[in-house]
């Protein structure tokens, strides 16, 4: 009996450890920013990035509207995008873009994807297009902007 | 004892983790099944990448002996039936998010009151506020097309208004010109808030912008250049308009044309500093030659400037919006002149309890007129002085629908009595 409850203490305490580990190196992936090899910006500081995602910068260049893609709740590059670029909840992200529609300084919010690959997908097909996605699943046919001069991976990269 | 000890322990420690978790995630179970959703189609995905990127290899036999090609439709195909279909708020892929023209957007504003004052005459009771009908319509890459509508419970009918009608055409960041009706650029909450109650902390505007005041105008009918200016972290923008002004009846905009041959003018230049995210700050000054209708004695015309100032943090930690005028008078006829003032200053903070729903707010405003004042102090276009303070409480019932309580204190002429009033209101957008 006690040897049964010591091995079920033991387990209890490594499959905790275990799921607080597997939680922690899941939300500590880098997100990288990718556009459109078209596009010709390599670099964004945080605050340029912060501007075009939150609609305040609207064309790349006078011929190149801007089109902000994001995932949809509840992804990983989503929590990212709105905890390190638009330093809002969920809540103040709609609410955001209600009052800016009112305001007549948008006609809609980002579009909003399902999967990395449908978002690889709108990047490598719309020219004006940014978006987040893992790095783990960036693949040829997109262009991985830097951030504050740094590429996913590199040390200080902001967006993880 | 040992084996208590540990069940103890591990219940402790079980229990610990489930309460940690559930604080974490207000809703676990919702969330998790989403994420684990989205993470199942990022695998689905992977493994489609996989099987045709491994395909050309593998045999091409169902285990009827029937090629595969017979049965799954090809690439072209699908994509073909894909573009057919009419784009929804769900895409089908990652293609279909490219804008469409025209796609018009509709939302909505409305809210419920209750109001109850001791002004003399005044009755209490609940009351049906604007419902309110937003528009909005990408025409193409550069056209965009804006209108706000608005209906208005009145003693007998509801008054239909076109609020806001706007079509613009943006060149870049940095010149948009747009035609048409528009909450006048002179003032940071007319801008900011329009019809949609749901949007604003408080249940009423500043007296100073109200709908349907005089001392400021509210709308403007004509055309505007905006855009932002380099300016690096600073973060400035500004606004160029120029249109009827205010009609005959000054709280009216010009919208069947203008009351006389003067156009009206606005310009606004604001900053938005990189550094402190949700700050505004910003000022305009306003011409327009008033002719008033019905005409005062001797028909004398204004001259009118305004010149204003404004500051806005709406990061509700806390929330701090201010505003200040002057409105300044000419009479044509006698060559006098009179300058009369108002401002409010609102501080609001988004307490942290209780997932953020509750905001308790506080304004104070101001209104000074001098009594000398031929046009404000005319029967038909008066405006009298105010000192007001308001307190209440904002309750954000979900993301899109907010209770708001209030008390408000006003006091005008020196010789009126103070009025003190009780308001309610929800208040929604949809």
């Amino acid at each position: 009996m006690a040897r049964l409850a010591t091995f079920w203490f033991w387990f209890a305490v490594a499959a905790i450890a275990l799921l607080c580990l597997g939680q922690s190196f899941g939300q500590s992936q880098d997100v990288a920013v990718i556009v459109n090899p078209k596009n010709n910006v390599d670099n964004l500081s945080m605050a340029e990035l912060a501007k075009i995602f939150r609609g305040e910068r609207q064309y790349w260049r006078t011929d190149l509207p801007v089109l902000v893609l994001l995932r949809a709740p509840g992804s990983y590059e989503r929590e990212v995008a709105l905890r390190s670029i638009f330093r809002m909840t969920e809540s103040q992200y709609k609410q955001y873009w209600v009052s800016r529609i009112m305001r007549a300084e948008a006609t809609s919010p980002p579009a909003e994807l399902y999967s990395s690959g449908m978002t690889k997908e709108g990047v490598t097909s719309i020219p004006g297009s940014i978006a987040c996605i893992s790095a783990s699943d960036v693949k040829p046919g997109v262009k991985v902007v830097r951030i504050n001069g740094r590429l996913p991976g590199e040390p200080g990269y902001p967006l993880h | 004892m040992t084996i208590a000890r540990h069940i103890s322990f591990l219940l402790v420690l079980l229990l610990a983790t489930v309460i940690a978790r559930a604080q974490a995630t207000p809703e676990p179970e919702q969330s998790e099944a989403v994420k684990a959703l989205l993470t199942r189609i990022d695998k689905l995905e992977q493994r489609v990448a996989e099987l045709e990127g491994g395909k050309n290899t593998a045999s091409t036999l169902q285990p009827n002996g029937q090629p595969q090609g017979s049965q799954i439709p090809k690439a072209e195909v699908v994509e073909e039936n894909l573009a057919t279909q009419m784009p929804d708020d769900h895409p089908q892929n990652g293609r279909s998010v490219e804008p469409h023209f025209p796609s018009m957007q509709l939302h909505g504003f409305a809210d419920v009151d209750f109001s109850a004052t001791d002004e003399r005459g005044s009755f209490s009771g609940f009351n049906l506020g604007q419902f309110v009908l937003h528009v909005a319509s990408p025409l193409s890459k550069r056209v965009a097309y804006f209108g706000e509508l608005s209906f208005t419970a009145g003693p007998t009918s509801y008054t239909a208004d076109v609020e806001r009608s706007i079509i613009r055409y943006a060149y870049n960041d940095y010149f948009k010109l747009s035609f048409g009706r528009y909450h006048t650029p002179i003032n940071y909450w007319n801008t900011a808030f329009h019809h949609g109650l749901w949007l604003q902390t408080t249940i009423s505007r500043p007296e100073m912008i109200r709908f349907g005041g005089r001392f400021l105008p509210v709308h403007f009918l004509g055309m505007l250049a905006e855009g932002n200016i380099p300016s690096g972290s600073l973060g400035l923008g500004y606004e160029v308009g120029l249109g009827n002004g205010r009609a005959g009846t000054i709280s009216r905009a010009g919208d069947t044309g203008d009351v006389n041959s003067n156009r009206a003018w606005v310009a606004r230049i604001f900053a938005r500093p990189t550094s402190l995210r949700d700050l505004q700050i910003g000022g305009a000054v306003y011409r327009d030659k008033i002719t008033p209708v019905p005409a005062l004695t001797g028909s004398p015309t204004f001259g009118e400037w305004i010149s204003s100032a404004q500051i806005a943090w709406t990061r509700e930690t806390p929330e701090l919006i201010s505003e200040f005028a002057n409105v300044h008078h000419l009479n044509n006829l006698t060559g006098t002149v009179h300058n009369s003032q108002a401002y409010y200053i609102q501080l609001a903070y988004r307490l942290p309890w209780e997932q953020r729903k509750w905001k308790p707010y506080y304004r104070f405003e101001y209104t000074h007129v001098p009594t000398t004042e031929p046009l404000f102090s005319t029967t038909a276009f008066e405006v009298t002085d105010l000192v007001g303070s308001t307190a209440g409480v904002r309750f954000d019932i979900t993301d899109f629908a907010a209770f708001k309580w209030e008390y408000r204190h006003t006091k005008h002429r020196p010789a009126d009595p103070p009025v003190n009033g009780v308001f309610v209101q929800t208040s929604f957008t949809f």
